[in-house]
């Protein structure tokens, strides 16, 4: 006697829900306590396991369709059971009302090609075609037609964006509020599998990492790097480079004091923010990424700004001489001297919780109360295992043993156009004292009671410098 | 700017207006009540009354419906008035006035005539005024074709957009927030205007656009300062104008942000933020929605006295926080 696999009433007000994903196939052998879908109600998505083990058939509660709590959404017959192809729709299966009749023999075991081997079409479409293929349209679809999303909670610009790129909603995991697919989810898609990958089957590995593509193995493809304008305006355009540790909306609160109407660029380093992981890890390799950027979104010339180990790579973009560099401003820069603060970099990677990150936090501002618990959460929520990884990675190439393996000390002697070092003389990451010995031509700011984060301590005095350079063209 | 660019309260940036305007033009009057010696409820007019003269600086009797007639009568009749209001709770008494009359006149007539007339209406709550005293009811007569409505948030657009209100051949309608009286800025010498139907933004961001009016300009600004600490970079636009409606500026701000959040103080429902939604929901911008449109809006209840309930009743700063955090989450 096979037994129904009933859609289960989730919470107490729910009288539909939907099945949103399918992790068998039809035919396949489950176990019981196997998780064989996961459905979806307003307010939560939570798996369901097999009732019992045995082989899962007649699989009819269709991805992303509302039925009624208690509808059978499949059947699971005993290993050794004859199986019976349904005559007709029944009416606990109201997903099979779309499909034609399966003519198969009763009692006779039938050969079910597997999901992916059969065109993700409606079964109505081929009323002639035989059995096999009739029944192999109403197994689960993990690629559902289009029409599918209008069951799909998505912002109208993920639902334009995924128009505009032939993606289907269905294979996009929401990370809004209740589920809401939104802009970024669309853009991961898109760097994670490339948009090729639409019309690939979908494998089966392919459901863990699509349930969490941030943990899917090994570092995103390499590409050009994440860059966001984070202004738009007219004339030679800024171009911010963050620290380590860091990414491009760690700008944002200096947005307000910068020169007003000048297009300004953030972009993130490879390793950091949206940008792909690296496996490169040479200050030249940064460095030529940038340069690629910068091409790539066709800004040629430009004031390029750093701050500590982007400081180090905007000096390195800038010494190739593809870029019409009009100005640099070194906001605390590494590569002047080989000491730091070794211990900050390992106790920031390690810092899991806002009780372990707050204490290193600290140590970047010389007044606490400049980076607040918003900057302990805000740095938090950027986190991800793999981004980590890739950081501790660069930190161990560029930062061996707490040492600054790299100097760009030779290149700024060859700059003609204006350069600012700036430090606060309380820096407790890098020292301001490396400020010394720089050739006479450098600019060197030294701001009395600032740590490390002069473009958040100093805002209006660094908006100030970086209008003068801005006002040179 | 050029000329001399001073420091000016709001209502000191109203009354050089009024004067200026009175020294341009002998056809400009004012009306109200006790707007002549005592210098208007909010000292508005000052000593206005000592430099052009009662039959300049006119005390009406209490009586807003027989003010505004007599004030729209004027105007058909050439005049160029400035009506002031003591609060603009008080413009319930008058409406067969504004909406029937001063609204209509121009098309009931086929164009032949025309209603210039200025009206001034201290809103909003904030005094401890209560519930009859302390409304924002400028959703009302925006919602009247016929009308003009604007809401200055700055001394230099107060000045400059009542100087606007009464070149305009059509009935303008002034909301000033009692809030916003003693708020300074710099204003330039001399006349100037500001277009009435210009939006202006106070702030350029990427990842949110704040619509807000009047007060709610200021504490959006202020919200927006707190979250640039936090990596959320928000657009402040001042509506200013609510009838015409600087429509095309949200929604080239949307398209660039994706996300919306009206903040005014009138009762939320059927209010401004309705009106802004909407027509971001029927225009282009919509398929730039990342993030459901949001209103923050006074409560949905009478004004109260008892302060702390009074501050409760329209939208703070945290709020103006919260709901711009709720709408950037970026990470889920």
């Amino acid at each position: 006697m096979p037994t129904e696999v009933i859609l289960p009433r989730v919470d107490m007000d729910m009288s539909t829900g939907k099945v949103s994903k399918w992790f068998v196939e039809e035919n396949a052998k489950v176990e019981k306590g196997q998780v064989i879908f996961e459905i979806e109600t307003d307010k939560a998505a939570m798996e369901i396991e097999a009732p019992v083990s045995g082989i899962i058939r007649d699989v009819t509660g269709e991805e992303g369709k509302e039925v009624p709590v208690g509808s059978v959404v499949a059947m699971i017959y005993g290993e050794n059971e004859a199986y019976t192809a349904p005559a007709a729709p029944a009416e606990a299966a109201p997903a099979q009302a779309a499909g034609g009749p399966v003519q198969a023999a009763p009692g006779a075991p039938i050969d079910i090609p597997t999901a992916t081997d059969a065109p993700a079409e409606p079964s109505y479409s081929a009323p002639s075609t035989p059995p096999g293929s009739s029944l192999a349209a109403q197994a689960p679809e993990r690629e559902p037609a289009p029409a599918d999303s209008h069951g799909i909670r998505a912002t109208p610009l993920a639902r334009r964006l995924a128009r505009e790129r032939g993606i289907e909603l269905s294979r996009l995991r929401g990370s809004g509020p209740r589920g809401r697919i939104q802009h970024s989810d669309v853009l991961e898609h898109v760097s994670a599998r490339g948009a090729s990958s639409e019309t690939r089957p979908a494998a089966p590995a392919e459901h863990s990492s699509s349930r969490a593509p941030a943990a899917s193995s090994g570092p995103r493809e390499a590409g050009a790097l994440n860059r966001v304008w984070l202004r738009q305006g007219t004339g030679t355009p800024l171009v911010l480079i963050h620290g380590f540790g860091s990414d491009l909306n760690s700008w944002r609160p200096l947005l307000v004091s910068m020169p007003a109407d000048r297009p300004i660029l953030g972009i993130d380093l490879p390793g950091h923010g949206r940008s792909p992981l690296t496996s490169e890890s040479t200050l030249d390799d940064l460095a030529a990424s940038v340069i690629d950027t910068l091409l790539e979104e066709g800004v040629e010339s430009l004031h390029l700004i750093g701050h500590s180990l982007g400081s180090a790579v905007a000096a390195t973009a800038a010494a190739q001489s593809q870029l019409d560099i009009r100005s640099l401003m070194l906001l605390s820069p590494a590569g002047l001297g080989p000491d730091m603060n070794g211990a900050f970099i390992s106790g920031f990677l390690r810092a899991t919780s806002e009780a372990s990150l707050a204490p290193w936090v600290r140590e970047l501002a010389f007044e606490e109360s400049s980076l607040g618990p918003s900057f302990v959460s805000a740095t938090l929520r950027a986190r991800n295992g793999t981004l980590t990884q890739s950081q501790e990675q660069l930190a161990a190439r560029l930062f061996p043993d707490g040492t600054q393996s790299f100097t760009i000390r030779h290149l700024l002697e060859n700059f003609d156009w204006p350069v600012k070092v700036v430090y606060g003389t309380e820096d407790r990451i890098i020292p301001a004292r490396h400020a010394a010995g720089l050739p006479g031509t450098v600019a060197v700011h030294l701001f009395p009671a600032t740590g490390h984060m002069p473009q958040i301590e100093q805002r209006h005095a660094i908006g100030r410098l970086a209008a003068e350079l801005a006002r040179l063209g | 700017m050029d000329a001399n660019v001073r420091e000016l309260s709001y209502a000191q940036a109203i009354q050089e207006a009024m004067a200026i305007a009175m020294e341009q033009d002998e056809r400009v009057f004012l009306m109200g009540e006790d707007i002549g010696v005592y210098g208007g409820a909010f000292q508005v007019t000052g000593d206005l009354v000592h430099r052009f003269g009662e039959d300049r600086v006119m005390d009406t009797p209490i009586s807003e419906l027989g003010g505004a007639g007599v004030a729209v009568g004027a105007a058909l009749t050439g005049m160029r008035p400035i009506f002031e209001f003591q609060f603009s709770d008080f413009a319930t008494l008058a409406m067969e006035q504004i909406v029937n009359q001063a609204a209509k006149i121009r098309y009931m007539l086929g164009g032949n005539v025309s209603v210039p007339l200025v009206m001034r209406f201290p809103a909003g709550s904030g005094t401890g005024a209560a519930a009859q005293h302390s409304q924002s009811l400028e959703a009302w007569l925006a919602h009247v074709p016929g009308l003009k409505v604007v809401q200055p948030s700055t001394p230099h657009d107060a000045k400059g957009l009542l100087l606007a209100a009464v070149a305009d051949p059509d009935p303008v309608m002034i909301f000033e927030h009692k809030l916003l009286y003693k708020m300074k800025g710099p204003v330039p010498e001399g006349y100037y205007t500001v277009p009435i139907g210009k939006a202006e933004t106070r702030r350029q961001g990427r990842d949110l656009t704040i619509v807000a009016t009047a007060i709610m300009v200021h504490k959006s600004l202020d919200a927006a300062a707190q979250l640039a600490e936090e990596g959320i970079d928000v657009e402040v636009i001042d509506l200013r104008s609510l009838r015409p409606m600087d429509t095309p500026a949200i929604i080239e701000s949307v398209k660039k942000t994706s996300r919306l959040l009206c903040v005014y103080e009138g009762v939320k429902t059927l209010g401004i933020g309705a009106e802004v939604s909407a027509a971001i929901a029927e225009s282009e911008a919509f398929d730039y929605l990342d993030a459901p449109v949001m209103r923050l809006g006074g409560a949905e209840s009478p004004l109260p006295y008892n302060p702390d309930l009074e501050k409760a009743a329209v939208p703070q700063v945290p709020d103006i926080v919260a709901a711009a955090r709720k709408l950037v989450r970026k990470e889920a």
